[in-house]
């Protein structure tokens, strides 16, 4: 079925409830805008007005509120947050001080939680991988290899190679601060989004 | 309060919903838009009639009704909806359970005394 007969309006809306249904299997979503659409086709006449359009959106409901009746709701304490919940997020935080392994450690915790859609388990896995423990990494390896060394001094010019720009500067303390924030924020997002 | 009563009301709607779609194919199919338009004319019943969508196709998921595409002249194809066995089953049992519901239900609220 194509769109392009469909009142702009439900063409909009449409593309709304494609945009709202992204976390529901592709199959679902797919059978879900064809059955909508169907509806809108029927509902809105070509030539009808607007005012008729919106009216048969409105009777429709927001597309979040279908795609929420589309997804299975919550069933077991599994899915509540617990202490598998809260280890993945510390471990995803922290784990990566201990050679890296408590990070994988967390990312097998998240994966096999239900408390997390997978959309929420692509940002724990991917903001930022190894958690705190990169951001220090990269942190010491951008001052390890920008360091600044200098020779002369007393009464000599003293020259000096390496270090930072002051332009230079501020971008990496600004990187520095995102790969700091960056993991924290996902902590939060984690433990606010387990249900 | 009023949220209470809301909750309340909203479960009430999601139990007896799908056994009013049941009821709608008893003698006959329907296809989405006329099921989904019939149930949301009635007072009372659905308060966004989009969210029966999902409906129907946890119905059909579950065996309860099939369903068959079929070509429409006045636009695009239809899917039709009828009961199955097992969904013919499923209305039958409820309709005893909800006269009984009902009915104790009404004498509690009229009297304040069980039936």
């Amino acid at each position: 079925m194509s769109t392009t007969t469909l009142h702009p309006a439900a063409a909009d809306y449409l593309r709304r409830l494609r945009r709202a249904g992204r976390r529901l299997p592709r199959s679902r979503l797919k059978e879900l805008v064809q059955e909508v659409e169907a509806h809108l086709t029927e509902a809105i006449p070509p030539g009808a007005s607007d005012a008729d359009a919106l009216t048969v959106l409105d009777r429709l409901g927001e597309p979040d509120e279908i795609v929420e009746a589309e997804q299975p709701q919550p069933v077991s304490v599994q899915t509540t947050r617990g202490v598998h919940e809260w280890a993945a997020i510390f471990l995803l935080l922290f784990g990566g001080f201990v050679f890296g392994f408590g990070w994988v450690a967390g990312l097998i915790l998240l994966w096999s939680s239900r408390a997390w859609t997978n959309r929420d388990k692509w940002i724990g896995t991917l903001l930022i991988p190894g958690g705190l423990a990169a951001t220090i990494y990269v942190g010491l390896f951008a001052v390890g290899t920008t360091a600044q060394s200098c020779s002369g001094g007393l009464g000599l010019r003293e020259n000096c190679t390496g270090g930072f720009s002051p332009g230079a500067s501020v971008i990496s303390i600004l990187v520095l601060a995102i790969l700091i924030l960056t993991p924290i924020a996902t902590s939060i997002y984690l433990a606010r989004r387990a249900q | 309060m009023v949220a209470m009563r809301d909750a309340a009301i909203s479960q009430l709607r999601r139990g007896v919903l799908e056994f009013c779609v049941l009821a709608l194919l008893r003698d006959a199919e329907r296809y989405g838009f006329e099921l989904v338009r019939a149930l949301g004319e009635a007072d009372g019943l659905v308060t966004s009639e989009g969210t029966l969508y999902p409906l129907l196709g946890r119905l059909r998921r579950e065996g309860v009704v099939e369903t068959t595409w079929r070509e429409s002249v006045e636009g695009p194809p239809r899917r039709y909806y009828r009961l199955t066995p097992h969904g013919e089953a499923l209305l039958d049992a409820f309709v005893v359970e909800w006269e009984r519901f009902r009915d104790s239900v009404d004498a509690l609220l009229e009297t304040g005394a069980v039936k």
